[in-house]
């Protein structure tokens, strides 16, 4: 699924460059579950959105389903990114003004969904997610472990090939983590590409492989 | 979910923000229709108001004895009526509110009047305007305050002046000039009176401009009617047409060049300063629309789109409240020419142009910052 190679990225801070991913090589295939561990400050985030296409590298090529995403044009990365991968964030990031299906459907018109189809994916999920009686309120009606299950099926509504997730249960209880690590884990189960960066182990029992990224290298995977 | 939808969700939500640029744009386009609408009534009313103080070109025969001429207050001499249609159609002229007029000494009982026949205004063929001064009816006439009083003559009364019948069309307010002492008639009723057919003894103008503006005007002026009018003099009221011309130009650069750039400068500015504002608080909602794999394209038209919505409203509210701002408070304002005041429906369709263009230019500063914003930064966890 994921071909990295010799990724780097280095920000120019007023204290001189930092390299916050150097030198990083992997390949992850279709179907995996890799746990990205590493302290705070580490270079996961870093190496995660590059690998969504989100940040350009300042060297080495990122392949992923056969393509080169930082070769191929800005619409073309956010065609692929919107059709291919679905985003799960610590904060959420639901959009305020907008009610649980409506953000859930957001995902659906940038992936070229008809809004039939979209609003028939997006009622369905909201049901597997236990959300349905949730599906007109705004995110500031909800609990924690129901805006990260909104943010879970705004990734999945399109059927991604790879789900890619920054700290997901950071700010979830015991029992929300566990959910949301368990819809990850089923997203994988039916053939889906999950990478999770976390410094915590509660997803390790999920992962078929664990790398470990300290200043910005990948040191040893599990 | 369409780009629509979305912008009016995020106004339903931050009503605030789009209120106050709501507020901006409303208040600069109900500041300029209401100046705009009553600014006719305003041209007109000064127009009126220089007729009052007198017209400030008057054309007068040739061989009049100007000590008399200043002494009665006209001329003794007379010239063709048709003088006046010849000024009127002259090519090298540009001229308004053209009348002529014949007047005379009078004793209408134990008083003595000034009567004055008066043409109703001439314009050339397909150049017609409102009129400002008001036609006499033949058979009627217009008495002066002090006349009016002494021979105890109102509105409606039949009268007999000279022999003549004539019934009273109206009784003059006090101006404390010759007026009050003046019966005003029509041309023809004068021309009978006076015993003089088809003669008048003054042309009067109100903007009687050459067009070659490089020459002064009245030297022109006199050049010109030299060869169209042989027997006529002219002389301009010089503090009337300055008085006029300095009114015209105060109003122009007060109102133009200064009120007007200053309210659509400040809406600007404010407007962008609430873009700015709207961006910084949604920076997360672009971070996750660029994650969502939505391009530049689209995050600039939710603030741009956003603008010309508020354009249009602030256009329409404004285009409504300034009209009613100028029919409320211009008829007290303009008295005389409170008539002229009413809604002008192509100020709703200029406001529905130029608002939404303003608002989208104030906007595009913040809208590129959107666009360049780091989504990476923008979705940084804290």
């Amino acid at each position: 699924m994921y071909i990295v190679e010799r990724l780097a990225r280095v920000f120019e801070t007023k204290h001189g460059p930092v390299r916050a991913v150097d030198d990083v090589s992997v390949e992850i295939e279709r179907g995996e579950f890799v746990i990205i561990r590493g302290p705070s400050g580490s270079g996961k985030t870093t190496l995660l959105n590059m690998l969504g296409g989100m940040l350009h590298p300042s060297s080495g090529t990122v392949f992923a389903d056969g393509r080169d995403l930082f070769a191929i044009s800005n619409r073309a990365r956010n065609r692929f990114r919107a059709v291919n991968i679905g985003f799960v964030f610590q904060m959420f990031h639901l959009v305020p003004y907008l009610t649980v299906v409506e953000n859930v459907r957001l995902s659906t018109r940038q992936a070229g969904r008809q809004r039939p189809e979209g609003e028939k994916k997006a009622l369905d999920l909201l049901d597997r997610l236990n959300l349905s009686a949730r599906r007109d309120h705004k995110p500031a009606d909800l609990s924690a472990g129901e805006r990260q299950r909104t943010a879970m099926a705004r990734a999945l509504v399109n059927d991604p090939k790879i789900v890619l997730a920054d700290e997901p249960t950071g700010n979830l209880d015991p029992r929300n983590a566990a959910e949301i690590m368990s819809h990850l884990a089923g997203f994988q189960r039916e053939g889906g590409t999950v990478v999770v960066v976390t410094h915590g182990t509660a997803a390790d029992r999920s992962a078929t492989r664990i790398l470990h990224i300290v200043d910005g290298r990948l040191s040893t995977a599990d | 979910m369409s780009l629509f939808s979305l912008i009016v969700k995020e106004i339903a939500h931050r009503k605030l923000n789009f209120i106050l640029s709501l507020i901006a744009v409303t208040t600069a386009a109900a500041l300029i229709v209401s100046s705009v609408t009553t600014g006719r009534a305003s041209q007109r009313e000064t127009v009126r108001l220089m007729r009052d103080m007198g017209l400030n070109l008057r054309v007068i025969p040739k061989e009049t004895d100007m000590n008399l001429f200043f002494e009665r207050g006209f001329s003794d001499r007379t010239m063709p009526e048709d003088y006046a249609w010849k000024l009127a159609t002259h090519e090298g002229l540009s001229s308004n509110h053209i009348t002529a007029v014949l007047i005379g000494k009078i004793e209408w009982r134990t008083k003595s009047a000034i009567l004055m026949g008066i043409t109703p205004e001439i314009f050339p063929p397909g150049k017609e305007k409102p009129p400002i001064i008001e036609p006499v009816e033949k058979g009627t006439i217009y008495v002066g305050y002090h006349l009016a009083r002494d021979l105890k003559v109102k509105r409606a009364d039949p009268v007999v002046l000279e022999g003549r019948p004539f019934v009273v069309a109206g009784c003059g307010p006090e101006t404390g000039t010759d007026e009050d002492i003046t019966v005003q008639c029509h041309i023809s009723d004068a021309q009978e009176i006076l015993g003089l057919p088809g003669r008048i003894n003054e042309i009067k103008a109100i903007d009687c401009l050459c067009k070659d503006s490089r020459q002064e005007t009245l030297t022109r002026l006199r050049e010109q009617l030299a060869t169209v009018l042989p027997e006529a003099e002219v002389i301009q009221l010089g503090a009337i047409a300055k008085a006029r011309r300095e009114q015209r130009v105060m109003v122009r650069d007060y109102f133009l060049d200064l009120v007007l750039p200053t309210v659509v400068v400040v809406s600007v500015v404010w407007i962008g300063v609430l873009a700015l504002l709207n961006v910084r608080e949604r920076r997360r909602e672009i971070g996750i629309m660029r994650a969502l794999g939505y391009g530049s394209g689209w995050i600039a038209a939710l603030f741009l789109g956003k603008a010309v919505l508020t354009g249009l409203a602030g256009a329409m509210i404004g285009f409504g409240a300034g009209t009613e701002l100028a029919l409320h408070f211009g008829p007290e304002i303009f008295k005389v020419t409170a008539k002229s005041i009413k809604a002008d429906y192509v100020l709703l369709a200029w406001s529905l142009a130029g608002a939404p263009l303003l608002a989208g230019l104030a906007t595009f500063v913040p809208a590129m910052m959107a666009v360049a914003q780091d989504p990476v930064q923008s979705l940084r966890q804290e």
